[in-house]
């Protein structure tokens, strides 16, 4: 079956399986950030936004996004033009494998902006469905709480 | 896809675990929804949020029925309690402000425990009624707060409680069937929500409702679930009874904690033994007990 979809800001039409998870579509497509951790909604890793929303890929079918709005990390930032939170989690040293980095990321993007001065345990609650098993978790609030400052100050996009 | 990994090969497996759809249906109206699931003859499911339904390893199903575009994604005030639409998603349902004044905010307060932000922002109030995990918080909480149904099968629209319905084959009754609205009553007291869990993101180890009203001092009526015992959040009657007419407090408390490893039903999964739940039965049921009474009162109990 064919599917409309704005992926990254494009207007695409897809060839999609019935049965085919919207993870699938999109590193089918390229979108390589959405990473396979469990495959079951547990990890987070492979968190995108769907109409703004944070959803995990791999627990949504791709013929649910039909019409629907989906952004990947790729759509917020590259190494050429990063996005502030990914600069935020370079400059608080909230990186180590990067295995749960973009869907930390897009959590974070979510919480953002709706509430652009989190408190830490807001930021917590936040990522509390995304596992990091490298970091400790630290470091990842400190960068979500650094990339708040930077959009209170308007360094932002 | 496969890769290579040490010695090994780590098959990469990025599909659902249904391996066996054929169809996706957009359902238009509620009809269309019913005479397809009836075409399917039990080979084809609804689908709201999908998050259940992409974990799961049937592997009879054969078509999916999205229900998302029915207009069931609503939350109703209606003469002190709510309707909620079967289709709104559980962050929907904890900002929508009828939700917020409803109990004083009582389904915040559990919401808020369920999962993480992005499984609430995909997981549907609907889904969680017809999944009604036995380890799942909400079964409980809709127990505890005397929650009806409404859901239409090829026969007509039907209503019922779903304490009762939780009781009869009700997966089978779904089979053929769309749940379309959850109706919450109103209650003149307050309700509490506690849960034991390993972390705050895990799935509860036990979990319990309880809703209190106090009149002259002693309690007017009460409502008390206990779930995850590893059984499907169910009501305690001898407790409800036990409670009525007492001064709620520390002596009645006390008494409570004592009755509760005799008297309550629990037994052991994987996840934990039926001694440990017997243990812990009684201070997380008054915990829950004292605070849903502290809540009436806005005292100190
Ligand atoms: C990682 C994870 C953590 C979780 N943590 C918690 C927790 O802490 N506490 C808790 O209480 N719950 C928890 N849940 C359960 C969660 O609430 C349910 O999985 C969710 O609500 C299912 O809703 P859905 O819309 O995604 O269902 P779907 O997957 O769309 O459907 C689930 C089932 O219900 C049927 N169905 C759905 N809607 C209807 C309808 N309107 N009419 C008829 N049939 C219908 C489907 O056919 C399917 O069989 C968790 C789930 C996951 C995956
Ligand atoms: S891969 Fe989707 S949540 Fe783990
Ligand atoms: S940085 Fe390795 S999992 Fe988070």
């Amino acid at each position: 079956m064919k599917i409309y979809l704005e992926l990254n800001g494009k207007q695409r039409y897809e060839e999609v399986a019935p049965g085919e998870s919207l993870l699938s579509l999109l590193r089918r497509l390229g979108m390589k950030s959405v990473k396979q951790g469990c495959a079951t909604g547990d990890c987070g890793a492979c968190t995108v936004l769907l109409d703004g929303r944070a959803v995990r890929a791999c627990t949504v079918f791709a013929p649910q996004v039909r019409g629907r709005r989906v952004t990947t990390l790729e759509g917020l930032g590259d190494v050429d033009d990063p996005h502030p939170l990914q600069e935020a989690f370079v400059e608080a040293g909230a990186v180590q494998c990067g295995f749960c980095t973009p869907g930390m990321i897009m959590v974070a993007y979510e919480l953002l902006s709706r509430n652009d001065n989190p408190t830490p345990e807001e930021v917590r609650e936040a990522i509390s469905g995304n596992l990091c098993r490298c970091t400790g978790y630290v470091k990842i609030v400190d960068a979500i709480l650094l990339a708040a400052k930077w959009k209170r100050e308007g360094k932002w996009r | 896809m496969s890769y290579r990994l040490g010695c090994g090969i780590v098959r990469v497996v990025i599909n659902m675990r249904l391996k066996g759809i054929r169809r996706f249906h957009y359902a238009r109206d509620l009809e269309e929804a019913l005479s397809l699931l009836s075409a399917y003859g039990g080979r084809g499911a609804v689908l709201a949020g999908g998050l259940d339904l992409a974990r799961s390893a049937r592997a009879d199903l054969e078509g999916l029925i999205d229900i998302s575009g029915l207009g069931l994604s609503y939350v109703r005030a209606e003469g002190g309690g709510l309707r909620i639409g079967a289709t709104t998603t559980l962050t929907d349902l904890l900002e929508s402000r009828p939700a917020r004044e409803y109990l004083g905010g009582f389904l915040g307060e559990v919401l808020r425990q369920v999962a993480a932000p992005p499984l609430r922002n995909q997981a549907t109030f609907g889904g969680a009624v017809v999944s009604a995990h036995p380890w799942a918080d909400i079964p409980t909480v809709l127990v505890a707060l005397g929650a009806e149904v409404s859901f239409q099968d090829e026969a007509g629209r039907h209503k019922g409680l779903l304490e009762e319905l939780w009781e009869k084959p009700f997966r089978h009754i779904f089979k053929g069937a769309v749940l379309t609205e959850v109706i919450l009553p109103p209650w003149d007291g307050a309700f509490a929500f506690a849960k034991l869990t390993r972390s705050a993101y895990d799935i509860a180890l036990l979990n319990c409702a309880c809703g209190l009203g106090i009149q002259d001092g002693r309690i007017s009526w009460a409502r008390v679930a206990l779930g995850a015992t590893p059984r499907r959040g169910r009501r305690l009657p001898w407790l409800e009874d036990l409670l009525v007419g007492k001064e709620p407090g520390p002596g009645l408390w006390a008494e409570v904690k004592e009755l509760v490893p005799e008297k309550v039903e629990v037994g052991t999964d994987r996840r934990a033994s039926g001694d440990w739940r017997r243990a812990v039965a009684g201070p997380l049921l008054t915990r829950c007990l004292a605070r849903a009474a502290r809540k009436v009162t806005g005292g100190n109990l």
